[in-house]
């Protein structure tokens, strides 16, 4: 079962798109791990320790904190798939993609959030 | 069958069976309020345009502010950096410079009561409306005490000042739950505070305001919504009582000042208010004995569903604004807030902001809406869900004090588990079809030529915040802060009201994260009980 772990970027504390998430993509089969509001490191830790496939970000803030994130978990983990939901900007859903991060902004279909990160399992080295 | 957003089976139409009290007799102005809580609603005084503000820096929120009091805004919300105010951190704290990018973006980074003066420049505070911010439980004092404490300085008696506090158990326990916070029930003990400290000194001031939209928009239905607020203010009113401080009539005048969601659901949404006013009046006659007419009188804030407006064709959401913003006024509202159309994407542009503004405006002076009070009464439709709505709220009301009150349905998640069920049905309702959504899942094609970006204020506002607090700690009386805090201390850990001594630490210009510092030593922090 493949394992993915959730995490909020910002300390915007509205937690119910992030649930309906995590939700889906545990009823779809993943084993998800809710780690709630973090910062950079300690999402990096905790994607090492419990060894995931995949991380999810919900993301609230700013394009800077989140690229900082991606290059903490890309400096340690360079094969670990990404990718992000969130009040995500057109222009900020662009930027994320030139990372190679999809992203999911309001409005976005649970199935399809489901369906990426299935895709991002399978491109993985782990699998 | 058809139902409605909360679930109430629709008929196709409906007639004078379907009712069974009505609000045949019943006259604007009187209990139990259905028809409103005044005799002459809008033509004695139009609702107030009030809208949440703020970003970045104290000089941003400041000219925003300004900006939408020369539009016509009649009253004013402070909106704060949600990873300073909500938390109680200052700038310099390792949870916020980890993220320090995000500072600024959905709210003003206002660290001391100076900070609150900058906001404040040019405007008189005895001649506006103002909701100083402190939407969060643990930011209340602080926020309060800093806005009175400007005034203060200013030479204004506290008298003389109107206004409103929030300290929402829905948005700070529900809606928007904090990565640090102190526990429910000290939350419920400095509202009662903030109560007795208005009672007191500013007879002009509604302490706290119930707002059931943190609730209804974390999922909760409008039934769910409306018993949920009475919940709540049971506990406020319970609590009072015990410790007999305040006559109860005088704390239910206090507490009867609440916020509600108005969504799409046009009927239901304007029914909705006419069932809160009722529901109140007979709760404080059954439950307290209270009649007194200005504490049965029901006030109501009205703001949109945030929710409801969409990322996709987001022009659109001036329309739904526009549906939702009749509703609250069909239900007679007292002050409204209209989502800005950006609402999906950033918090409101300049323009979006002056188009919440315009929307009240085209209702207020083109619409003919403010000459007869009550509309919608004696319609066979509306006046049947508003008993429905009366009598399921009441059922639900009864539900969470079966589970010990509103703060144990909050200290054990009952509470988010019901907003999480309806969330995660909704969405998968929008997913099927089942429910329509115009540009996301109905009519998705898209030739408007305007681009919403998404508004991103300033980019210093970490930085300045800063160079703020650094140069604030150089030059305060350290002395007079250190015994200010060991003063709130000491109120915080015995049964003293702490709005005094926080009154007296934000002139010392102690700084939002000293006294979250306080807090946090006093109060530890809450678990938060949302199940995954």
């Amino acid at each position: 079962m493949a394992r993915v772990l959730v995490a909020k970027t910002g300390l915007d504390g509205h937690w119910r798109g992030v649930l309906a998430v995590a939700t889906a993509l545990r009823e779809a089969g993943f084993e998800v791990i809710l780690l709630g509001m973090a910062t950079t490191e300690e999402i990096v830790a905790a994607a090492e320790q419990e060894d995931v496939d995949l991380v999810g970000l919900n993301v609230g803030g700013h394009i800077a904190v989140v690229e900082r994130i991606i290059e903490g978990l890309r400096a340690r983990l360079p094969d670990l798939p990404v990718i992000a939901g969130g009040t995500i900007a057109p222009w900020v859903v662009e930027r994320l993609a030139e990372l190679g991060v999809p992203s999911f902004p309001p409005g976005s279909r649970l199935a399809d959030v489901v369906t990426a990160a299935r895709n991002a399992v399978g491109e993985s080295t782990k699998q | 069958m058809e139902k409605s957003a909360s679930g109430i089976g629709l008929k196709g139409v409906y007639g004078p069976d379907d009712v069974r009290c009505g609000t045949g007799s019943e006259q604007p102005g009187h209990p139990p309020f259905t028809r409103g809580a005044y005799e002459e609603m809008y033509r004695s005084q139009p609702w107030r345009i009030f809208q949440l503000s703020g970003f970045g820096n104290p000089e941003d929120e400041g000219a925003r502010i300004r900006f939408l009091l020369d539009h016509g805004e009649t009253g004013f919300i402070m909106e704060h950096d949600r990873n300073i105010a909500d938390h109680l951190y200052d700038v310099d704290h390792r949870e916020v410079v980890a993220r320090r990018e995000d500072v600024g973006l959905v709210g003003a980074v206002l660290l001391s009561v100076d900070d609150f003066d900058t906001v404040l420049q040019g405007i008189a505070l005895d001649e506006v409306y103002a909701h100083p911010g402190g939407g969060v439980v643990q930011h209340g004092p602080f926020a309060l005490a800093s806005y009175w404490t400007v005034a203060l300085e200013r030479g204004y008696q506290l008298q003389q000042l109107a206004g409103t506090g929030q300290s929402d158990f829905f948005l700070t326990y529900l809606g928007c739950i904090t990565k640090q916070q102190i526990p429910p029930s000290v939350g419920l003990r400095l509202n009662c505070d903030i109560i007795e400290f208005c009672e007191a000194h500013l007879p002009r001031w509604v302490p706290v305001s119930i707002a059931g939209y943190n609730g209804a928009d974390s999922g909760l239905d409008s039934v769910q919504e409306l018993g949920a607020v009475f919940a709540n203010s049971i506990e406020y009113l319970d609590e009072m009582q015990r410790r007999g401080t305040v006559p109860l009539e005088r704390v239910a005048q206090r507490v009867g000042g609440i916020n509600l969601r108005v969504g799409l659901d046009l009927f239901e949404d304007a029914a909705k208010l006419r069932a809160a006013r009722r529901i109140w009046s007979r709760l404080l006659r059954e439950r307290y004995g209270i009649t007194d007419t200005r504490a049965s009188k029901l006030r109501i804030h009205s703001l949109t569903a945030g929710s409801s407006m969409r990322y996709q064709q987001p022009l659109n959401n001036i329309v739904r604004g526009t549906i939702m913003a009749l509703a609250g006024v069909l239900g007679g509202t007292q002050s409204l807030g209209v989502s800005g159309y950006d609402e999906a994407i950033s918090i409101p542009s300049e323009h979006a902001h002056q188009m919440s503004i315009r929307v009240q405006q085209i209702l207020q002076n083109e619409c003919n809406l403010t000459e007869v009070s009550d509309p919608l009464g004696g319609s066979y439709y509306v006046e049947a869900l508003t008993e429905a709505l009366d009598e399921r709220a009441t059922t639900f009301t009864s539900e969470i004090l079966e589970q010990g009150g509103f703060v144990s349905a909050l200290d054990s998640g009952w509470l988010h588990g019901v907003a999480a069920e309806n969330q995660l049905t909704e969405l998968r309702d929008i997913e099927s079809g089942a429910k329509r959504i115009v540009g996301v899942n109905v009519a998705t094609e898209d030739d408007s030529p305007f681009v919403v970006d998404g508004f991103q204020g300033s980019s210093d506002a970490w930085e300045r915040g800063m160079e703020r607090i650094t140069a604030l700690r150089a030059e305060r009386d350290s002395h007079r802060t250190g015994d200010a805090l060991k003063a709130l201390d000491l109120a915080c850990r015995s049964n003293g009201n702490v709005m005094p001594p926080m009154m007296d630490a934000v002139a010392s210009r102690a700084t939002v994260g000293e006294i979250g510092g306080v807090f946090r030593a006093a109060f530890g922090d809450w678990n938060v009980p949302i199940r995954f």
